[in-house]
């Protein structure tokens, strides 16, 4: 069963940003790009840093401390050093609100 | 260039791995074989100082380049614990320590380096550790598990690396570093600074400016003496004072070395002086404008130049070399270089560069008049990240407006790159 989460407001994270999201005891990323918003694991599969402190460009999150890339999309890991894709999540806006499905 | 339907990849390092993944991806179906004398598949190096360094035996982290059947399923004939032990160029063949003989249409030399020894030092004492490959590692951790305490020679990106491994998992730790300063070659003095004090935070001890007199190898350890005279007694010693070029093969087989910094000569498109042999990695090099011949020892330049290698031996364009870049892990801070340090530049701070801040992020930006070259980044890399199109492009930049910390990295670059763009 869908279980949706609000976990922002429309507006509260600017375009090319994320924002790190703690649900349910998991840490979570909320970027917007390109007129979308998109969720996906917060810590990268390389070693321990937040995505949410990372930089956006073409559609992937690239990790702040070695670069490695996933999209934003998919979660795939797209170069090295990473080689473990991370988790996406389904989102939708509901008026303001922007939710998760967990 | 239909020419080419056999390559010798020599070396089973980062930059092995990366070059004949480039050269199956790039449609190359010929054969490739890669010779690397350690008993392992490509892997990682980064986390030899640290991660591997840290973790207990049964819990070792995955460092391999590519997955466990990357080699068996895109056809590569992959030799491990196996020497080349010589390369004619004439009549494009090696020999192998096994005695069997590969000929090759292209050769890639990989041959990295190894850990630069200490003269007069009983190389195999149990006391005494290097640091470059994994068994080296693995041989470190065991040793650092059951020792109370430490010597570190050098104080370079790798020994404060060990160094801070070592305070981590509770041994007791003395530095010694002949220069006056940490890191004095590549990082601005108050950069140096800095590091120093959160290297003696951590409770490790740094001897700046010291040379070593004497070094003996009692049964119970290492007695150190340092031309101060203070004498250091630990359970071991562990050498990092830079990496030696593997070039014996490259030298035999009469390619031209770099006389200063020892490296195989290539050029931009890692050609060796031989029109079929190429280098790529640690081992190589090569002209940088602005900096003249550098030898680079990077995780980046060994995928850079292994991907432009492959390619260049298909005759396949490849995309220029990314603008160079380097990180270290080290005293719970992620610390990233982009660009290369030079003489003169001024350089200019954003953020706090307070010692006492347990949790510090900022970035030293080095300029040439008003141009950057260099930057230096603690715990700041999606800033830094931002900041790369402004040094790859030399934008000029504004000290005050860079360090102003009101606005944004991101926002900042960003400004700036549309205000070039005009």
């Amino acid at each position: 069963m869908a279980n949706w989460i609000k976990i922002a407001q429309v507006g509260q994270v600017d375009e090319d940003e994320s924002l790190a999201i703690e649900v349910d005891g998991k840490q979570l990323a909320l970027h917007h790009t390109e007129g979308e918003y998109f969720v996906t694991d917060n810590v990268c599969t390389h070693q321990y840093a937040l995505l949410s402190d990372g930089y956006i460009e073409d559609g992937c999150v690239e990790c702040p401390l070695h670069q490695a890339q996933f999209d934003l999309r998919t979660g795939k890991a797209m170069c090295a050093p990473a080689t473990v894709d991370i988790q996406t999540y389904q989102v939708k806006t509901e008026g303001e609100d922007i939710l998760v499905e967990l | 260039m239909s020419a080419v339907s056999s390559i010798l990849v020599v070396g089973a390092g980062q930059a092995a791995a990366v070059a004949v993944a480039t050269l199956r991806d790039q449609g190359f179906d010929g054969r490739i074989t890669v010779v690397g004398d350690e008993a392992h598949a490509p892997y990682e190096r980064p986390p030899l100082s640290k991660a591997v360094l840290a973790a207990v035996e049964a819990d070792e982290p995955g460092i391999s380049v590519k997955e466990e059947d990357f080699f068996s399923a895109r056809d590569i004939d992959l030799r491990l614990g196996t020497e080349v032990v010589s390369l004619d160029p004439a009549s494009a063949q090696a020999t192998l320590s096994d005695g069997s003989t590969v000929t090759y249409d292209r050769c890639l030399l990989a041959t990295g380096g190894a850990a630069r020894r200490l003269p007069g030092l009983t190389p195999d004492a149990s006391q005494v550790h290097y640091l470059r490959t994994l068994d080296e590692a693995r041989r470190l951790r065991n040793a650092l598990r059951q020792a109370r305490s430490a010597v570190i020679i050098g104080a370079g990106f790798l020994g404060l690396e060990i160094a801070s491994t070592a305070r981590s998992m509770g041994v007791e730790v003395s530095v010694v570093e002949t220069a006056s300063r940490p890191l004095g070659r590549v990082v601005p003095e108050a950069f140096s600074s800095w590091l120093q004090a959160r290297v003696a935070a951590s409770g490790a001890t740094l001897y700046l400016g010291q040379s070593i007199t004497d070094l003996q190898l009692p049964a119970d350890g290492v007695r150190v003496s340092l031309s101060d005279g203070n004498v250091l007694q630990a359970d071991l010693v562990v050498v990092a004072v830079g990496l030696v070029p593997s070039t014996a093969l490259a030298q035999s087989a009469g390619l031209q070395l770099n006389a200063a910094n020892g490296g195989i000569e290539v050029d931009a498109l890692c050609r060796s002086s031989d029109a079929r042999i190429y280098a790529a990695g640690d081992c190589t090099s090569q002209h940088h404008e602005g900096h003249g011949a550098l030898r680079l020892e990077s995780w980046q330049n060994a995928n850079e130049q292994a991907r432009i290698a492959a390619c260049a031996m298909l005759g396949v364009d490849a995309p220029p070399a990314a603008f160079p870049w380097f990180w270290t892990d080290q005293f719970d801070c992620n610390i990233q270089m982009l660009g290369l340090p030079r003489a003169g530049l001024h350089y200019v701070l954003r953020g706090g560069i307070d010692p006492a801040d347990a949790s510090p992020k900022f970035i030293m930006l080095g300029l040439q008049g008003s141009a950057p070259c260099h930057a230096l980044a603690v715990n700041a890399g999606g800033d830094l990240r931002a900041l790369r199109p402004v040094l790859e492009r030399g934008l000029s930049i504004d000290a005050a407006g860079f360090s102003d910390t009101s606005t944004t990295m991101k926002a900042y670059a960003k400004a700036l790159l549309a205000s070039a763009a005009g």
